[in-house]
């Protein structure tokens, strides 16, 4: 909300600076976001007299004039076609500027040279078009400059109002605000007021269908009147606070509006069919047309007003074009109104348009200031537009409505919820200055204790004051936040320990930041493109997705329930902007799946209709196309070790299992990850080379995901086992093993058979191919035996091994290598 | 001797900018070598009046002495140097070997775990709360009445009637008071949803972090002394706050707190909008009707909620610009967060 302090001068008094009273006002509740000079100067351009008026010798349309500015004469090209000898103009000498920087300079104009210009009202920015150049007054002195008849300075506060104070929506309702700060006397504008006798009698009614949709609506009659341009300094105010002056009628009411924060409306009478006004709701499917000149369709949910014909007004919203004020208009019927809030702003969001108005209404409006905004709408038409105001008028009011107008208040309430020792008269004369009367609730001798009790009146321009909590942020705002003490003995507390899954968490990180991996945070959006990609398919659990009903523009429509594409997509980019190879990362966000909350679980009974939400941690590599151990990826091979780390880190046996079959993993290279107690918790994998393709990237990539849900819980706390301190014997084996015997199979078979000596397997080699046999992988594998007991003797080594090779054979067919 | 002043600093000057064993040789040959400016001025001492002569050349002698000493005394310290990196022939001024160049947390997540540590230490512990929500948590619960302007405060993305995208993290308070009984304090980390047109300081998809703190005779004095803690633990002793009354439906009162701009003190500039001041939270005592939801007895219980915008808290402490590098996750951006914790 832009307040003038010229306007705002109008209501109240002040001897601070403006800067002064910008910080006092955000102080208590009105944040001043902007303090802005409103300057309109016009350096340069001053009244000039015709002298001589010649057509252009080469231009039909263009005139050749003599200018005189009082001192001299210049010879000056205009386009109009009102300009003659003999008149006062706004001349814009060599040198001026005019709005909009554009800065006059000496032109030659069909070979004829111009040194100014002499301007139309838009070109001052006085209006948004003129037709030809401004004609002063005759009795002005050429030379006499524009800023003493056009100038204007002012200063211009920008004030967020929220949503709960539509009284500030006004520049007395922030005046009010003022007086309270200052202790100064509060203004109030001149009105109309209705002659004691001799009243007209007024030949027009109103109905209100449903009081509940407008319980009070003023009608009055204006006659005779002239459509005109208003007095400047009207025209000031509003472009100062950002509105485009039209006409006088207009003007009056957007003026009303921002002095007083009431919405009017002006209908010109003679465009009114019969002479009832109807306030009800639309028939429904009607089209109707606005002042803005766009058709509307209106539903049955539409509060109109209409005449005998149809709608002449969407009620709060926006006037239709079929009464519309004019330059012929004559006589006009002003409408002053209380619209119910909700109503119209149901109207404003379905039809997509704000106005003024209707931010107002739905805001509401103060009931008991229908009549006295009209009334002072009537006070400037009278002025402005010379108009006959007809002495009697309608005011339809809703003769059930009850207002709560008095609130309690336990001033040892407002000491208990704002820590404070504010005594019963402090918060009297607080609850005063800003227009709410008090009255002491048992003896007088309250008035000096921190306990009393007070019956407040509610003055009708804040109705946003319910109950006693309201009144206490009064009381808070006004006496000051920052004068509220600060008790330094106040604990909220014991230290807390961090939850087991933050703990997790951390550590996770720590051991992933460390391996070279950097977080990311992505979309909880996909698009269904992206999951397609993936060959995520119906049928797939992931393909029910949640749809958002208003998408942001161009943006994603779906919550995404795998954040596979996220990381796809971020690889990529990383790539592109040639990060360096490996490109590490890892995130933890969330996807949302299909809920499977049984009702027993539920908390509120639409709990069922939320998604089960996982958290899960996604860690990724895209690496160089190499192999490790002769055939498998390298990235594969790699995040693998990361998991069994990680594992160890989290003290829980992530269980390596290859299988499982995500589309968007190649076949045969991934793997189910499950955690001690045989839960599936997650997976690893290759990303396939089509899915890579549809995302342009040119190097392997594989992805882990662990659902942080049930990943490092409950870990055991660690309890030491002795070492041995007796030297330990290696030996190493050279094997000769089938290829259909997997590795995991070897370990375990020297596990089984090498005793309770050996304490650790480990390969150091793997070969295939030349003097090997086909079918067949050589492995060199090292065993380390140790006893708690006793130095190991070779013997009993021997006999280990012996049961190795034995085992190895017999059962797999692995022969030892000579 | 006025020349003589001034022919000295000259020559200390370019020894003090010698950087390396050969700029060392240039400047000695410059000053001390046969044609140098000392050996030029000694060979034109016989061209001096008799009574200056001696003077002079005592003057220039010390000086070479001094030039001398000086030129020596670098010469050691560059051989020592060398020495020292290649000893042996060993250069130890080549690249480290350096197996993994570690990766590191998002500056969202640092800024996240920063300000969970300092609640932790004032007892608040961590909770969570869905990103897709009711409406009732997120809107009625908190005191929003229906086809009410406050809701248009946050531009809401819906997935039907009943369910959206949490606008804030406040939906979490009326969710952890059903499941908690007073006191309690609890802070709520989380991802919040606007849409909102996309800009340098806007996206659609955001952080905050919520608190929440619930007792008997909890005052807005309590609120100002645990804000007061945390800005202090996070910005440092010497920032000046101010609290601003506002309006959010589930607190009253409600407060706005601003910190005094650190990038101008105070006087306006382009970091906080010329107004000196910056917003950094939004806070007030629990509304009535925020209890009632959750089933508190108002007369009973008082308590204070606060919330954060995190993105604004990083953008602030690392100097980025634009809120949307934030969410590029490009590895130029991350990796310059490596020294945050």
């Amino acid at each position: 909300m832009n307040i003038s302090l010229n306007w705002l001068k109008d209501f109240v008094t002040w001897d601070c600076s403006v800067e002064e009273l910008a910080e006092q006002l955000t102080l208590v509740g009105l944040n001043v976001e902007e303090i802005s000079d409103f300057v309109r100067e016009y350096p340069g351009v001053v009244v000039g007299y015709v002298e001589t008026c010649q057509q252009h010798p080469d231009a039909d349309k263009l005139s050749l004039c003599t200018v005189n500015n009082g001192e001299s004469v210049s010879q000056v090209i205009c386009g109009a076609a009102n300009v003659k000898a003999g008149m006062n103009i706004v001349f814009a000498q060599t040198g001026a500027l005019l709005p909009g920087g554009f800065k006059i300079k000496k032109a030659k104009i069909r070979g004829v040279e111009s040194f100014g210009m002499i301007c139309s009202e838009s070109e001052l920015g006085l209006a948004v078009k003129s037709d030809g150049i401004m004609e002063l007054a005759p009795d002005l002195k050429p030379g006499t400059s524009i800023d003493e008849l056009f100038g204007y300075k002012d200063t211009v506060l920008d004030v967020e109002v929220t949503p709960n104070r539509p009284d500030l929506l006004s520049h007395l309702g922030v005046a009010r605000e003022v007086a309270a700060i200052t202790g100064s006397l509060l203004n109030t504008p001149e009105v109309w007021s209705p002659p004691k006798a001799g009243k007209e009698a007024v030949d027009f009614t109103v109905e209100i269908e449903e009081f509940a949709d407008c319980s009070r609506y003023t009608a009055h009659l204006a006659r005779d009147l002239k459509v005109k341009q208003s007095p400047q300094e009207m025209i000031n105010r509003l472009t100062a606070v950002g509105l485009r002056p039209i006409n006088n009628v207009v003007d009056i009411t957007n003026y009303v509006m921002f002095e007083l924060g009431q919405p009017l409306h002006a209908f010109d009478l003679n465009k009114i069919s019969g002479n009832r006004l109807f306030t009800r709701k639309s028939k429904g499917g009607e089209k109707f047309v606005t002042l803005d000149g766009v058709e509307r369709e209106l539903t049955d949910q539409d509060l109109v007003i209409a005449d005998s014909i149809g709608s002449v007004a969407v009620a709060g919203v926006m006037g239709g074009q079929r009464s519309e004020v004019d330059e012929d208009t004559s006589d006009l019927l002003l409408e002053s109104a209380y619209f119910n809030p909700s109503l119209i702003r149901k109207t404003s969001r379905r039809l997509q348009l704000q106005s003024d108005s209707s931010y107002r209404f739905e805001r509401t409006v103060d009931w008991e200031n229908v009549d006295f905004a009209a009334k002072r709408a009537l006070y400037l038409l009278q002025k402005n537009a010379d108009a006959h105001v007809v002495s009697n008028f309608v005011d339809r009011q809703d003769p059930d409505r009850a207002e709560l107008n008095t609130v309690p208040l336990r001033v040892e309430q407002v000491n208990r919820l704002l820590g404070a020792e504010i005594t019963t008269i402090e918060v009297v004369d607080i609850l005063a200055s800003i227009g709410l009367k008090s009255k002491l609730l048992g003896q007088a001798s309250d008035r000096k204790s921190v306990t009393g009790q007070l019956m407040v009146t509610i003055p009708s321009f804040r109705r946003d004051i319910f109950i006693e909590v309201d009144l206490i942020e009064e009381v808070a705002r006004i006496y000051g936040f920052n004068n509220l003490k600060i008790e330094s003995n106040f604990r909220s507390g014991t230290g807390v320990k961090r939850r087991e899954c933050d703990q997790v968490l951390d550590k996770a990180a720590d051991y992933l930041t460390g391996s070279g991996f950097s977080e990311i945070i992505t979309s909880s959006f996909v698009s269904l493109e992206n999951v397609h990609n993936l060959g995520i398919v119906e049928g797939d659990y992931r393909f029910e997705m949640m749809r958002i009903h208003n998408p942001h523009h161009g943006g994603e429509t779906l919550l995404r329930t795998t954040m596979i594409p996220s990381m796809l997509d971020t690889v990529r980019r990383n790539i592109n902007a040639d990060a360096e190879i490996p490109v590490k990362l890892y995130q933890v966000n969330s996807v949302f799946l299909p809920s499977l909350k049984l009702e027993h679980e539920l908390r509120h009974e639409d709990e069922k209709l939320l998604p089960l939400e996982r958290k899960v941690l996604q860690f990724a590599i895209a690496g160089k196309e190499e192999q490790a151990h002769h055939s498998l990826p390298m990235v594969l091979m790699e995040l693998k070790g990361i998991v069994e780390q990680l594992s160890i880190d989290m003290g829980e046996q992530l269980v390596i299992m290859p299988g499982g079959d995500e589309p968007y993993y190649q076949k045969g290279l991934q793997f189910i990850l499950s955690n001690s107690a045989g839960d599936n918790i997650g997976s690893m994998g290759l990303v396939s080379r089509s899915v890579l393709s549809k995302y342009n990237i040119d190097f392997p990539v594989s992805i882990v995901e662990l659902d942080l849900g049930k990943f490092g819980l409950n870990v055991p706390t660690v309890k030491f086992v002795n070492y041995s301190r007796y030297q330990a014997s290696t030996r190493d084996l050279s094997l000769i093993a089938p290829e259909t015997v997997s590795y995991k199979s070897i370990i375990e078979a020297v596990e089984y058979s090498a005793g309770k000596l050996l304490v650790d397997v480990e390969m150091f080699d793997i070969y295939k191919g030349k003097n090997i046999p086909s079918g067949s992988v050589s492995l060199g594998i090292r065993l380390k035996f140790q006893s708690t007991k006793s130095s190991l003797k070779s013997k009993a080594v021997d006999v280990a091994i012996n049961k190795v090779t034995e085992r190895l054979s017999g059962t797999l067919g692995v022969t030892i290598r000579d | 001797m006025e020349w003589l002043t001034e022919m000295r600093e000259n020559g200390l000057a370019l020894i003090a900018e010698i950087d390396s064993i050969d700029s060392l040789e240039q400047v000695r040959v410059e000053l001390l070598g046969r044609k140098g400016k000392l050996t030029t001025q000694l060979r034109g001492l016989k061209d001096l009046p008799d009574d200056e002569r001696p003077k002079a050349g005592a003057a220039l002698n010390k000086l070479r002495q001094e030039y001398e000493v000086l030129i020596e005394e670098r010469k050691t310290s560059f051989a020592a140097q060398k020495e020292a990196t290649l000893a042996d022939g060993c250069d130890l001024t080549l690249p480290s070997v350096a197996p993994v160049t570690p990766g590191n947390r998002h500056p969202l997540t640092s800024v996240i775990n920063e300000i969970c540590d300092i609640f932790y230490g004032m007892g608040f512990s961590r909770e969570d709360g869905p990103d897709v929500e009711l409406d009732y948590y997120n809107f009625t619960a908190l005191n929003f009445p229906d086809d009410h302007p406050a809701r248009d405060i946050q531009d809401t993305f819906y997935i039907n009637d009943k369910v959206l995208l949490r606008t804030q993290t406040s939906p979490a308070q009326v969710r952890i008071m059903e499941q908690q009984t007073p006191p309690l304090a609890v802070i709520v980390p989380g991802r919040v949803y606007r849409n909102e047109a996309l800009d340098a300081s806007h996206v659609a998809e955001f952080f905050q972090i919520e608190g929440l703190y619930v007792g008997k005779d909890v005052s807005l004095a309590d609120l100002k002394t645990t804000v007061l803690q945390f800005v202090t633990q996070f910005y440092g002793d010497d920032v000046i706050t101010r609290f601003r009354p506002h309006f959010f439906p589930f607190t009253e009162p409600s407060v706005e707190v601003d910190m005094q701009c650190m990038a101008c003190h105070g006087d306006g500039c382009n970091v906080c909008g010329k107004t000196g001041w910056l917003e950094i939270m939004g806070a007030g005592m629990v509304h009535p009707n925020v209890f009632k939801a959750a089933g508190y007895d108002s007369d009973k219980y008082t308590g204070f909620a606060f919330g954060l915008g995190i993105d604004r808290i990083a953008m602030l402490k690392h100097a980025i610009k634009d809120i949307r590098y934030l969410y590029e996750n490009d590895l130029r951006f991350l990796s310059q967060f490596r020294s945050v914790r």
